[in-house]
């Protein structure tokens, strides 16, 4: 008691709201430009450049779909002398403008988690100097950095609407608006939201209003990109197979009820798959009926025949508004009926309640690292290492989850034994263009390497992975002992891809014996059922009959 | 499969037609253990001009030709295959409908089917491609001629584009499922070369209510419409095989009349669902996502195409 007499007796600090009184200064100079808090458009750059100073932490939302636009185009238009030598920090670097305003001086430095399409420009402008790159992060990483070191002086947002007072309807893509919002308000940051419209009455309040300080009114709503839209009329026989591997050889034999699918085709086809050969398999209301995962289209149909019971979503998926908002049984809507989604609580949902991640990547090394990247690209990585990796703070047991522990560790003594998180990777052993799924290293290295990076961008670490699912077979990663277990039953699913034609025969004859890998057969799966007819849907306009007419696929997505 | 299956049993011809591939849509389309093929797969016909591309060759070239029957009477058939090449007219696929359309002239009383799936002509063997369009379409109209009935079933994964297209132009019937597209320049092309505000290839609505099945048949371009079913088109193919009217100077003339008509009602319309709506269909926007068998009833309420044009 004393001592905090004393301390506070020497302190040297002049003032313990340093932070308030400049971020009043700033809403003074702006003041001119709002009616309350309202600010027309064409004086979005004026406003910018009267609350942010350089060197600032700016986050310009860009998530993975919804993007403030409005507000970038504005930021790319600074007067220098005012603003510029931005420090970034944002999880989606998606629009050409995030990336212009390096160029031009706007910003200097970058933290961020995805990149998807601006990926081969992030990469040449890194390693052209243009950016100073602080680190690429997991969507949650950037999100609890947000609260300890990265905290933005000023966030940027999209909304749907917003009333006078600055309460904000964020819609069905509230995606990261809430954790931007909330690291921003509450540390003395400074709110300007872009909004598709001005009205009396939001519909639901996402934002409460004294969070916000600006509204600005878009000419045009924001920007939203269909990111997980998988058309049926693609997946072919291949997948197909390594669905059905999937869902007799994992999800049957754990019982997993609880968990997050990738946006691939693979996966696609196993939502697909779920209610003609799962049905078969007699797994409805014992498998996949929780879920972590945006509105895919592709689970129309098993949410249709009774399969899922709820889905929390990180974003929304364009087109899907409606049929979301005549399901609230299976989906989390607000008073307004429209889907809530919230990134970083979705993100924590797959971390911590899900019992597994199945999801495809690029390419797998002998080790089981996986990586989407490729030597001029880096994507970033989204949630992706969230979801795939075991939660090391879990207590709380499952079916799933003690049944992976006991077989990583059949000796342990069960009540002390950690469980473990099923980690899947599905793919074909021959990818796009024909690519091998499976490589020596990982083009990963060489791009660290390339670009002085101190840890190369390793999307799911070996030692997370616990199966490898191909059209050749099931590799569980659990069963083997040591390294040379691991790599063979790698090997042993690498089908014709150099790494698979490398591996030791006898070997990989006993790991089958005990079950490390099982092929289609020893599953009693024939390849040549897996044909294109066991899919619930085999386009678009299926989805949309299944839906009973209240999805609507975008124009890109249409063949009739 | 089992042989079994084949010989007896009526076959199942509920499943999708643009899934299907080219030997599946010919095995259900025809009577059971009809089809007998001519120059099969074991005949390794390649193409000569794939390997210098270093691309992969199919023994049959993309199209299986032959005969059978349909509903007891004897027919000609050739079916493209849609994911080879896209269905693409090379030198040996082209050879083979040649070759099929003229024993069809030559007998003069065996009708033919053509299951069109196809981009048009190959790029790798192109002056080829070319060449064979032209023989077929000289072909199908010396068939037609002879007193051939020629009729086209179009609803595959490539639709009916280049070639393709003006093949089908020269027969004497068209049945069309909603994926099925017919066209000359397809849509990339059309947007490379006239502009994205001319036509733009990513918006699929407008791709399919330009070129799709749908569009088609309300034009008059497609005599009927059929679900995407093996059974619909195989009714199809029936329904105009004993429908198609004789082919002489005044079916061209009845043609030229119907092409001259169509162009004087509908060549201001910007859109399809213009015409649509000129055709005094009430709410023309709902067309697309119309399901199969009540647009059929609205398209024969619109319109029923002459069958003494062509």
């Amino acid at each position: 008691m004393q001592t905090a007499i004393a301390g506070a007796a020497t302190s040297t600090r002049t003032s313990w709201r340093q932070g308030r009184d400049a971020r009043d200064a700033r809403l003074a100079a702006a003041v001119s430009l709002a009616k309350g808090k309202i600010v027309a458009a064409s004086d979005a750059t004026g406003l910018l450049e009267a609350v942010i100073r350089p060197g600032d932490r700016v986050c310009l939302e860009g998530d993975n779909q919804k993007q403030a636009d409005l507000l970038s185009s504005a930021l790319l238009a600074v007067d220098l002398a005012k603003v510029s030598g931005l420090h970034m920090v944002q999880s989606g670097v998606v629009l050409p403008e995030h990336l212009d305003l390096f160029e031009r001086g706007v910003a200097k430095r970058l933290d961020y988690a995805y990149s998807g399409p601006q990926s081969a420009r992030i990469a040449t402008m890194l390693f052209g100097g243009k950016i100073e790159l602080g680190a690429v992060h997991t969507y949650l990483e950037l999100f609890a950095r947000y609260f300890i070191d990265l905290t933005p002086n000023v966030a940027l947002i999209a909304a749907v609407s917003a009333d006078r007072e600055g309460n904000l309807y964020t819609g069905p893509n509230t995606e990261d608006t809430p954790t931007v919002v909330e690291a921003t308000a509450f540390k003395d940051g400074i709110v300007i939201a872009q909004v598709n419209e001005i009205i009396d009455r939001v519909p639901r309040v996402d934002i409460p209003g004294d969070r916000v300080h600006f509204v600005v009114q878009a000419d045009k709503p924001f920007f939203v990109e269909p990111l997980f839209t998988r058309d049926p009329a693609a997946i072919t026989e291949s997948q197909i197979l390594t669905a059905m591997l999937a869902i007799k050889g994992i999800y049957a034999p754990y019982g997993v009820k609880r968990l997050n699918h990738g946006i691939g085709f693979n996966t696609a086809a196993i939502e697909l798959l779920l209610p003609t050969y799962g049905e078969k398999l007699g797994l409805k209301g014992k498998v996949a009926s929780h879920f972590a995962l945006n509105p895919h289209p592709a689970l129309i149909p098993a949410i249709e025949s009774g399969w899922v019971e709820q889905i929390h979503s990180f974003g929304s998926e364009v087109g899907m508004d409606e049929y979301i908002r005549a399901r609230p049984d299976v989906y989390f809507t607000g008073p307004d009926g429209s889907l809530r989604s919230n990134r970083a609580f979705s993100q924590v949902a797959g971390l911590y309640a899900c019992d597994m991640f199945i999801g495809s990547t690029l390419q797998i090394d002998l080790q089981g690292n996986s990586s989407t990247v490729t030597t001029s690209r880096i994507a970033g990585f989204g949630g992706a290492p969230n979801m795939g990796s075991d939660a090391r703070g879990r207590r709380h047991p499952s079916e799933p989850w003690l049944q992976a522990g006991k077989e990583a560790d059949p000796d342990g003594l069960a009540p002390l034994r950690r469980g473990r998180k099923l980690v899947v990777q599905i793919g074909e052993t021959f990818g796009d263009k024909n690519a091998p799924l499976f490589v020596e290293q990982l083009d990963a290295l060489a791009l660290a390497e390339k670009l002085k990076l101190e840890l190369a961008p390793v999307m799911i670490y070996g030692d997370d992975v616990t199966h490898i699912v191909t059209e050749e077979g099931i590799a569980n990663l659990l069963l083997c002992r040591d390294a040379s277990e691991r790599e063979q039953a790698i090997r042993g699913v690498a089908g014709y891809t150099a790494v698979g034609r490398a591996r030791d025969a006898a070997m990989v004859g006993r790991l089958r014996e005990r079950g490390v890998i099982r092929r289609p057969e020893d599953l009693g799966i024939d390849p040549f059922d897996a044909d294109r007819s066991m899919l619930a849907a085999r386009s678009i306009k299926d989805l949309v009959h299944w839906s009973g007419g209240l999805y609507a696929p975008p124009s890109k997505f249409r063949n009739w | 499969m089992s042989a079994g299956q084949t010989a007896k049993a009526s076959p199942d011809r509920t499943g999708s037609w643009y899934e299907a591939s080219a030997r599946t849509r010919v095995r259900l389309l025809l009577d059971p253990g009809s089809f007998e093929e001519f120059i099969g797969p074991e005949q390794r016909e390649i193409s000569p001009h794939l390997k210098v591309f270093g691309l992969p060759e199919q023994f049959d070239d993309g199209i299986v030709v032959g005969r059978g029957l349909l509903d007891g009477a004897p027919v000609f058939v050739a079916a493209q295959e849609g994911r080879f090449m896209g269905g693409a007219f090379g030198e040996v696929h082209g050879a083979k409908l040649t070759g099929l359309l003229r024993a069809a002239r030559d007998l003069k009383s065996i009708s033919v089917l053509l299951l069109l799936d196809t981009g048009g002509v190959r790029l790798q063997e192109a002056n080829a491609g070319e060449l064979a369009i032209a023989e077929i379409m000289r072909a199908v109209i010396e068939a037609r001629t002879a007193g051939v009935k020629v009729v086209g079933l179009i609803g595959g994964r490539s639709g009916c584009y280049g070639g393709g297209g003006l093949i089908a132009g020269c027969c004497s019937a068209l049945a069309v499922s909603e994926q099925g597209r017919i066209a000359v320049s397809g849509p990339e092309v059309i947007e490379t070369n006239r502009g994205v505000e001319e036509f733009d290839s990513r918006d699929r609505a407008l791709v399919w209510r330009t070129m799709g099945g749908k569009h088609r048949r309300l034009l008059g371009g497609a005599e009927l419409f059929s679900d995407d079913t093996v059974q619909g088109f195989r009714d199809a193919a029936l329904d105009l095989l004993g429908s198609v009217a004789d082919f002489g100077l005044d079916t061209l003339k009845a043609e030229q009349a119907r092409l001259e008509d169509r162009l004087q009602r509908f060549g201001a319309c910007p859109d399809a669902i213009d015409i649509w709506t000129a055709e005094g269909i009430a709410d023309a926007a709902s067309v697309p996502a119309l399901p199969a068998d009540q647009f059929i009833a609205l398209a024969d309420q619109v319109r029923r195409t002459s069958r003494d044009a062509r």
